[in-house]
């Protein structure tokens, strides 16, 4: 059967942002359902072209494969290529369903806009962007998609440009994950001096030198670190947020900022043959499970508080990656995105209704608002890890790795990592969901919206029990959770519920924040300056390069061009003067032509008001005499 | 038949500005007709070179003549791949100039035969193989731009015109030292018979460093740059675009010609020095870019840094160095071209170039406001397009080389700097609300928008297909470096 309809998959939303791209406004707003066709399109190839994998298919024998030779340097030719096998395959439905559900969650929630049409266009060019990344045969081509990634990023979050917010958080997250592109891009000198190419087979079974294998594996650690907001560079992501909260829930919740895993996922052979990289990856994830999630206790705003979630989580499946489970880190990717998005999905509408993202001027949104809340207790209870929802499974799978290389230290802290993530959970929860009624007259989202809600929450639902399904898919076991860690895990995540409903929970504490700040200055002044990062940043930083700029700036006027300038002036007094030199000769000599040149400009500028014509005449017969010169002598 | 067909590409526009000149003021309406026609000619010329042009062998379309058979000088020219791309880049700019300034009132005439001139200089520098003949053009190309930016350019045209001049004359004066050197050397003034003479070493060593002062100060290269932000603020748009476009080219092309094949040991004797360079001219350009309040001379110091990628891959001495020099050659006067347009394109409407002034170009002049969003992440390398090409070769180039691991990461961070200086403009010229300078502005005219839609293609195909570009500079490349022996 001819497989070439992969092609289509990235093919199409591309496509879609190519034609709505360079069109006036008004047009692009009625080729929005273009976009949205393309995206179905992908999703339904997206389906089949799993369906061609699975069952049957095996890790790094792609069932089909394509590529084209972009570049022939010497005898070295660069190629981009396409393959699909197992991961691609799950990665393709994970990113096709999300795409497709909030394409139409956008229809209901973005149609006010007037610039719907160019949202649409940035969310298509994405869509592309993030499917050709995942099915990327080689380095190369995952850069470039990731690069494309990096600019849709920075458009939406920027959509409302308008306002201050929205333009500064989207210069910070570009610059931010550059910051860790950099590291990525050297990578690549380094496999490309060492290997001489870019594909994923030829560079993963190259024989590494520990040594070479850490340096590669340490700058591609540092551009997932960018991309996927892992401390330090995560301070991007909290601002992120000042884009639509759909986009959020696509670009900054499910795919994009996976793609820093999923290239660790890609190079783990690089970073086994290092090992030291390996133990850095686990605690880079540990630190920014743990961190971020203390920050999400303290967050009011709703996205925020999701937001940061999002690190934490993305600190979960580095915790993998570093233990070395690329299936557990890619089981808790595939089930993270699904409830993710839903979360923010739900966010969107709840921000609808409640016309603010403060939690703390939200309350009973449970009654007005039936379906979303049915689908936000789905995803609710997949992040908080409670057995049937998808969350359970992959964090589960991803505690058992640890317990099983023996890394007890790292086990503690995802445990607790995972009873606070239970904790800010039910404190988003009750103070959204159960909280006395503040507002009146809220209104359930639009249909549409609702749709594609339900069909994520469906899948979070269910898709945990297909994890041994998933580990046979993908060459590693996934074994059903052991009684043990199930138990610790399960019994982590109601504290943290329990915990959450007693602080917010009850109807007698409505919670004063006053009273915690006041009875925990200290510990509540680092959460809420968010570990002073922002600042020390914004300080050191921006201010540091801005103050060095301008004084290079100033440098070069007065220094190095003062030094030409300098030598100029004094050639010319040399010159006057007579000190050495007859000052005319000097002058004549030095400056003739600069002298010569003026002197015509001068003629020029008085020829423009009169002989015009002479001079003119005079200009083509010299050029004209050059020319039968040269043609004479040539000849 | 047989055409001298690189003769007519160089030759025809000297003929277009005698007859433009000749036109006059008067009928300066048929002259920028002439000289469109002329300039759309050359410029299909080139094509039809490009296509005839075989990719499997060097040096082609050779017209040799005796000129001054007593000194050695013959009237040469060839072209190879590098060569193609640099005169079909001038060939596309010049037209692109012209029709872009079409509106010139001021001594129209002058203006479109100074214009052609120019394009006669630039064509014969990158497709002269005599020194003499180069030398000739290399200087030629001076004196229509001095007074395309003596005559038409800013308040302080003076200045910055005769800065251009001399400074660029001055490091030609050493150039010219280089060249009878050789020529006393070897006896020719044949710039391929010179490869592989066996100089001494020492003697090299000499030689590169007077074409080096040539070749560096039209680069630029820190700190022999300061002449250039003058000239770019006070030159007019087409003249801004062609100096960034073409004249800066003059001196890497000559590094990649002349120095590398006939100053092997030199050159690798100074490779370090000049990746060092590279990657302080990368820096700081894009720092002193970053600190700007005019947006011209913001995209004059970003020209700085972009060049110093190409002294990067020359640096380094490898096919991917080599190549990706050549290709950010090309990018860069594409991009950087696109850019001085659309910034001239504003000064008209809104009379300022501060960057304070403008704001919130997207929400009054969307086609203005986008392409200038576009060109600058194309100038910021955006993967998939032009700018990206160059830079990850060079940078591929410069690791695997002999240069000093430390230059490299410089060079590197160079690219992040780049993202910043860009998007910082962006974020205030383009986005936000309009400012008053904004507020009554009308967005481009259809023969704007047909300046620079070829830009926007050419930008596109080669960075998602680099072999576009690659299949004609790579064999240049390879014959370089086996002139260099070996490699």
């Amino acid at each position: 059967m001819s497989m070439g309809y992969v092609l289509l998959i990235p093919l199409l939303p591309a496509l879609a942002f190519a034609v709505l791209a360079p069109m006036p406004r008004t047009v692009r707003t009625r080729l929005v359902p273009l976009a949205v066709g393309a995206v179905l399109g992908s999703l339904a190839l997206s389906v089949a072209a799993f369906l061609a994998v699975w069952p049957g298919g095996h890790v790094g024998e792609p069932t089909w494969q394509g590529a084209v030779t972009i570049a022939h340097v010497g005898d070295r030719a660069l190629s981009l290529g396409l393959a699909l096998e197992p991961v691609s395959a799950i990665m393709l439905l994970v990113v096709a369903v999300v795409g497709a559900a909030v394409q139409v969650y956008s229809l209901g929630y973005m149609h006010r806009e007037e610039r719907i049409g160019w949202y649409y266009a940035a969310l298509s060019l994405f869509t592309a962007a993030m499917l050709a990344l995942v099915l990327s045969d080689n380095f190369l081509g995952l850069f470039m998609a990731w690069e494309v990634m990096g600019l849709c990023s920075y458009l939406l979050i920027g959509f409302w440009h308008e306002q201050e917010a929205p333009r500064l958080a989207s210069i910070k997250a570009f610059l931010t994950t550059k910051v860790g592109d950099l590291g990525f891009m050297l990578a690549l000198a380094v496999v490309y001096a060492e290997v001489g190419a870019f594909d994923f087979a030829t560079v993963l079974h190259h024989d590494w030198s520990a040594g070479t294998a850490t340096l590669v594996a340490l700058l591609m650690l540092f551009g997932a670190m960018g991309k996927s907001a892992q401390f330090p560079l995560h301070v991007w992501l909290p601002d992120a947020m000042a884009g639509p909260t759909p986009a959020s829930a696509l670009i900054h919740a499910a795919t994009m900022v996976a793609a820093g895993v999923f290239l660790v996922v890609r190079a783990l052979p690089i970073f086994e043959a290092s090992g030291v990289a390996l133990t850095i990856t686990l605690w880079v994830g540990l630190v920014t499970a743990l961190l971020a999630g203390l920050l999400a206790m303290v967050q009011h705003d709703i996205k925020k508080v999701l937001a940061y979630s999002t690190i934490s989580q993305l600190g979960f499946m580095f915790i993998a990656l570093g233990a070395g489970g690329s299936t557990a880190a890619l089981y808790h990717l595939v089930t993270h995105a699904y409830f993710k998005s839903l979360l923010f999905l739900g966010a969107g509408v709840i921000i609808h209704a409640a016309h603010t993202q403060d939690m703390r001027e939200m309350g009973g949104l449970a009654k007005k608002l039936p379906v979303t809340s049915l689908a936000f207790a789905s995803g609710s209870l997949a992040l908080a890890g409670i057995v049937p929802f998808s969350g359970f499974w992959s964090k589960d799978e991803i505690l058992t790795v640890l317990l099983h290389e023996h890394q007890y230290a790292a086990f503690g802290i995802a445990l607790l990592a995972a009873f606070i993530t239970a904790f800010y959970v039910a404190r988003l929860w009750f103070r959204v969901f159960t909280a006395p009624t503040q507002q009146v007259g809220l209104h359930e989202g639009h249909r549409s919206m609702l749709a594609p809600m339900a069909v994520l929450a469906a899948i979070t639902a269910v898709v945990g029990f297909f994890g041994p399904t998933l580990g046979e898919f993908l060459g590693h076991e996934i074994p059903w959770p052991a009684l043990g860690t199930a138990a610790i895990s399960t019994a982590a995540a109601v504290a943290g519920i329990a915990f959450g409903w007693w602080v917010y929970g009850r109807t007698t504490s409505v919670v004063n924040t006053q009273a915690i700040k006041q009875r925990f200055p200290h510990a509540y002044g680092v959460l809420t300056n968010k570990y002073y990062f922002d600042l020390t940043y914004g300080y050191f930083v921006v201010g540091g390069y801005t103050a060095l700029a301008r004084g290079l700036a100033t440098f070069d006027g007065s220094i190095v061009d003062g030094v030409v300038n300098g030598a100029a002036r004094l050639w010319r007094s040399l010159a006057s003067v007579g000190w050495l030199f007859d000052g005319r000769v000097i002058d004549g000599a030095v400056n003739g032509a600069a002298s010569a040149v003026r002197a015509a400009g001068a003629r020029m500028r008085t020829l423009q008001t009169g002989s015009v014509r002479g001079y003119q005449t005079l200009v083509a017969g010299a050029v004209v005499l050059l020319v039968i010169w040269i043609l004479v002598k040539g000849a | 038949m047989n055409l001298p067909l690189l003769t007519l590409i160089v030759f025809l526009p000297l003929f277009g500005a005698a007859a433009v000149a000749l036109l006059g003021n008067a009928r300066a309406g048929v002259g920028r007709i002439t000289a469109v026609a002329v300039a759309v000619v050359d410029l299909a010329l080139v094509a039809w070179v490009t296509v005839r042009f075989d990719v499997s062998t060097g040096m082609q379309f050779v017209e040799k003549a005796v000129w001054v058979p007593q000194a050695g000088i013959t009237y040469h020219l060839a072209l190879d791949g590098m060569s193609l791309a640099m005169v079909a880049l001038s060939a596309l700019l010049t037209v692109l100039a012209i029709v872009a300034s079409w509106k010139t009132e001021k001594n129209p005439a002058l203006w479109f035969s100074m214009l052609l001139l120019l394009e006669v200089g630039m064509n014969g520098v990158f497709l002269a193989m005599d020194f003499v003949l180069f030398y000739v053009f290399w200087e030629l190309v001076l004196v229509p731009m001095y007074f395309l930016i003596a005559t038409w350019g800013g308040p302080r045209r003076q200045y910055a015109a005769v800065k251009f001049f001399l400074y660029t004359l001055f490091g030609s004066v050493f150039m010219l030292v280089g060249i009878i050197a050789l020529y006393l050397q070897t006896g020719t003034f044949d710039i391929l018979e010179m490869v592989g003479a066996g100089l001494d070493p020492k003697f090299q060593w000499w030689v590169f460093a007077a074409f080096f002062l040539g070749f560096a100060v039209k680069v630029p290269v820190f700190p022999l740059h300061t002449w250039l932000p003058d000239a770019h603020v006070e030159a007019p748009t087409a003249a801004s675009v062609l100096l960034a476009g073409i004249l800066l080219k003059m001196g890497s092309y000559g590094f990649l010609r002349i120095s590398l094949p006939i100053l092997p040991d030199a050159a690798h004797q100074w490779s370090t020095f000049i990746a060092a360079l590279a990657a302080i001219s990368i820096v700081y350009g894009a720092a002193v870019a970053f600190a700007q309040t005019d947006m011209k001379k913001l995209v004059a110091y970003s020209s700085v840094s972009h060049m110093g990628f190409v002294m990067l891959g020359i640096a380094s001495m490898t096919p991917e160095g080599l190549n990706g020099a050549v290709a950010v050659m090309f990018s860069h006067g594409v991009v950087t071209g696109m850019l001085f347009f659309l910034v001239g394109m504003v000064y008209e409407r809104t009379h300022t170039r501060m960057i304070a002034e403008v704001s919130g170009l997207s929400s009054k002049v969307p086609v203005a406001g986008g392409l200038l969003a576009f060109a600058s992440f194309a100038s910021l390398g955006l993967p998939g397009l032009s700018g990206f090409v160059g830079e990850f070769l060079s940078l591929l180039g410069a690791w695997a080389s002999d240069i000093p691991v430390g230059w490299v990461v410089v060079s590197a961070i160079g690219v992040l700097l780049a993202a910043a200086y860009m998007l910082w403009l962006v974020q205030r010229v383009v986005l936000g609300s309009p400012s008053p300078a904004v507020d009554h502005i009308t967005d481009l005219s259809r023969r704007e928008v047909l300046v620079l839609v070829p830009l926007v293609v050419l930008t596109f195909v080669v960075g998602i297909y680099w072999d576009s570009l690659l299949r004609f500079t790579d064999p240049a490349v390879q014959s370089i470096l086996v002139m260099m022996g070996g490699a």
